[in-house]
């Protein structure tokens, strides 16, 4: 495989799992390394930290939140996590623990690449301090906090731009309803999600074309909200050689 | 009745029957000149019918005696006086003797007959209801509530069941929500185990001077466990008829239960109750196993159908496809069976939030959007709807199975609308379809479990359970799932009518101004 290529780690005790993942993220053009438990996912990514974990929740030695935790104390790699549990709350502790996303087993492949190329991107935005985002036909300049759809200026309040900035920061990957509260409104508003419903809905109305068929700000129905990842994806490569 | 009680009853009615004499005296003073004086006596009567009637034989006599004199005395000639003077006023008075005597006695046999019927019915009543709870009874504990209930009700008596069968002795922990005192417990725990030996059952007082008959409530067997009556504070001769009078009441229900085959019933409660949790549990790990298995078929075909070779290949492709759609839909049939699991073990706890309609119109078409590929799909959401409070993730999941259903009994090229508006103080969200429908019949059995349409069940795959956990999923999050349709293959529309909670409104403005 070429260096350039990014590494993802494959951690999940199912053999024929990480068959496919391995199969999967290999023809997407990432190396591929594999751990069957949460001891050995820890020590892996410590020796030479990978630029992607994937997580399976239900491991033999330690509990998904545990692993989260763990490597989110030294660590900020971009971290999916498989869940078999279609248990929202569970979902969001996970995502507050630090997880970037996290995909429902069973899967398709082509949704956990777009997540887990979302969470790449994250790091390079955040480590790079790009500072103009897209999604679709919304532009976002933060240098000039300056929003546009194809061209056209959109005049937001500045609650409205803090909203879109905050998902914009994650783009592509779900940001929980408490997040957005907190670093919108602050701590005390942390569960009035009928906030949130108001201004996205105000919001969509300047964004989207029919704001009752989003296609930017997207709802990921009890957990919170994701702004589209720019379609169609960069390959990871293109990413490197961009990077670089 | 103890004899103390009926004398002093007896003397309440006689004192009674007096004061009505002298009340018909008086009155009948008042308006003598009106009566002719051989009839005046006939008043008198009535204080006899009365005493006959409520207070019994001899009431009834003494107001018949008291009339006599009384209508002696004033009424007859000479007036004011106990002469009597006339041969026919003798005859008259001998009549009214014989008329109060007679009409006395068959007051009290009429009397003695309703509260005999009256108590029968009470019983019958009581014995009906007591069945009744037995054939609504879903577990032995019920039933075995309801056995003390209805011995404590027979016997008027504090009694504690504690519970049991022929096959299986006494569990005396079974019962320990009861208060009894430790002395009786302990008795119970002995007579039980069968270190008692007695037919009639063991006497024993407790603590508070109480005395307490412990026995089988069926003598000779254990088959409806052992019963411990509190008797209450009695001398040994009280005792013993009350222990008499508990001894019949119990035989009379031993029999009851025995001729209403309990034993039996007991059994099929427990063996129901047994089957039923093997079964869910049994589905419940099934599908939990089935699901490892799948992630890895449904993720190894999405791979497949993104890999050149089989993208060049046109039948490869479809091959992989084909994988990949069947593992999704197998997927389904797994959640649907964990879902009816979760419904039945009543585990479902709605979260309820401020959720956007549109929000939950799109997830519901997007988890079906491979799925609706064959159908025309138009989407009408209204604007401004209100934000409406329920469990999106449950409302969602509904909407998918309702979709589903449109999807599956609609011929492919056919027009699946879905709508979300207002009416009145409602949202509604309705799918509506140009498929099967279903007739009248076939309506009104949709919400039950694993029904489907006999005309489907040769064509149509599916398990039945689809529009039943729409159905329970939109209850629990408090709306209310309503299908009309023109009949069979005249289309069909299934909607989900959810309350708009008022202070929503109340609340949001507040949000808005910031």
């Amino acid at each position: 495989m070429n260096s350039d290529s990014p590494v993802v780690l494959v951690v999940d005790d199912e053999i024929q799992i990480r068959r496919f993942l391995r199969a999967g993220f290999e023809l997407d053009g990432f190396t591929v390394e594999e751990a069957d438990n949460g001891a050995n996912a820890i020590r892996k990514a410590t020796l030479s930290p990978p630029d992607l974990l994937i997580v399976d929740l239900g491991l033999p030695d330690m509990d998904g939140s545990e692993i989260v935790q763990r490597l989110r104390a030294w660590s900020s790699v971009p971290l999916i996590v498989l869940s078999v549990r279609s248990n929202e709350a569970e979902k969001v502790r996970l995502l507050e623990l630090g997880a970037d996303d996290y995909v429902v087993k069973p899967f398709g492949m082509a949704e956990l690449l777009a997540r887990g190329h979302a969470a790449l991107r994250r790091r390079v935005t955040t480590s790079t301090g790009e500072p103009i985002i897209k999604s679709g036909r919304l532009t976002i300049d933060f240098g000039a906090r300056l929003v546009t759809i194809d061209g056209d200026r959109v005049q937001l309040t500045p609650k409205e731009y803090r909203l879109l900035q905050v998902l914009a920061q994650h783009t592509g990957n779900v940001v929980t309803h408490q997040h957005l509260l907190k670093e919108v409104w602050g701590s005390p508003h942390m569960h009035d999600v009928h906030y949130l419903r108001i201004f996205v809905r105000k919001l969509r109305q300047k964004i989207e074309v029919d704001a009752t068929k989003p296609q930017i700000l997207l709802t990921e129905l009890g957990i919170g909200y994701r702004l589209a990842a720019s379609a169609p994806e960069p390959a990871p490569s293109e990413k490197q050689i961009a990077d670089s | 009745m103890p004899d103390r009680m009926k004398h002093r009853g007896d003397l309440h009615g006689i004192a009674i029957a007096l004061l009505l004499v002298a009340v018909m005296t008086v009155i009948m003073v008042a308006v003598r000149h009106y009566v002719q004086p051989t009839n005046r006596s006939v008043i008198y009567l009535i204080p006899v019918i009365a005493a006959a009637v409520w207070w019994g034989v001899l009431p009834a006599i003494v107001a018949a005696l008291a009339g006599i004199v009384s209508a002696v005395f004033f009424f007859y000639p000479p007036e004011y006086s106990f002469k009597v003077p006339a041969a026919p006023q003798i005859v008259n008075l001998g009549l009214f003797i014989v008329i109060a005597l007679v009409t006395g006695r068959l007051a009290t046999a009429v009397r003695a007959q309703a509260e005999a019927a009256r108590k029968r019915e009470t019983e019958v009543r009581e014995l009906y209801a007591f069945s009744r709870r037995l054939a609504t009874a879903k577990a032995a504990s019920d039933i075995f509530a309801g056995i003390q209930e209805h011995l404590a009700n027979l016997t008027q008596r504090r009694a504690v069941l504690f519970e049991g069968d022929a096959a299986e002795p006494v569990d005396v922990s079974q019962r320990s929500d009861q208060q009894v005192p430790e002395r009786v417990w302990a008795e119970v725990t002995r007579y039980a185990s069968g270190e008692v030996q007695s037919e009639s059952g063991s006497v024993i007082n407790d603590d508070n001077g109480h005395i307490w008959l412990i026995r089988h409530v069926a003598p000779g067997t254990g088959a409806f466990g052992v019963i411990a009556i509190d008797l209450g504070h009695a001398s040994d001769a009280g005792i013993d008829e009350v222990r008499g009078r508990v001894d019949e009441v119990l035989a009379d229900a031993a029999a009851t239960l025995d001729r209403l085959d309990i034993a039996r019933v007991i059994d099929d409660a427990r063996m129901r109750a047994e089957t039923e949790t093997l079964r869910e549990a049994l589905i419940g790990s099934v599908s939990h196993e089935l699901r490892t298995p799948l992630a890895s078929i449904l993720g190894s075909a999405t791979v497949l159908c993104n890999t050149p070779t089989v993208i060049g290949d046109e039948r490869l492709g479809a091959l992989a496809g084909v994988i990949r759609d069947e593992a999704e839909r197998l997927n389904s049939d797994i959640q649907n069976l964990l879902d009816a699991t979760r419904i039945t073990s009543k585990s479902i706890k709605p979260l309820q939030q401020w959720v956007e309609p549109s929000d939950l119109v799109n997830a519901a078409l997007e988890r079906r959007e491979r799925r609706l590929s064959g159908h025309v799909v138009t989407v009408d959401v209204a604007r401004d709807l209100p934000l409406i409070y329920v469990d999106a993730v449950l409302m969602e999941q509904a909407l998918v199975q309702i979709i589903d259903n449109a999807a599956k009994y609609s011929p492919p090229g056919s027009v699946i609308t879905v709508t979300a508006r207002r009416e009145g103080s409602e949202v509604v969200l309705a799918v509506s379809d140009q498929g099967a429908g279903f007739t009248e019949e076939e309506r009104g059995r949709l919400g039950e479990r694993f029904f489907r349409g006999e005309r489907h069940l040769a064509t149509t795959p599916g398990s039945g359970l689809g529009l039943w956990i729409a159905n329970a999923f939109v209850t629990a999050s408090g709306g209310e799932l309503e299908a009309t349709s023109g009949g069979a293959n005249q289309g069909s529309i299934v909607a989900i009518r959810l309350p708009v909670v008022r202070e929503a409104i109340l609340q949001l403005e507040g949000a808005v101004d910031e």
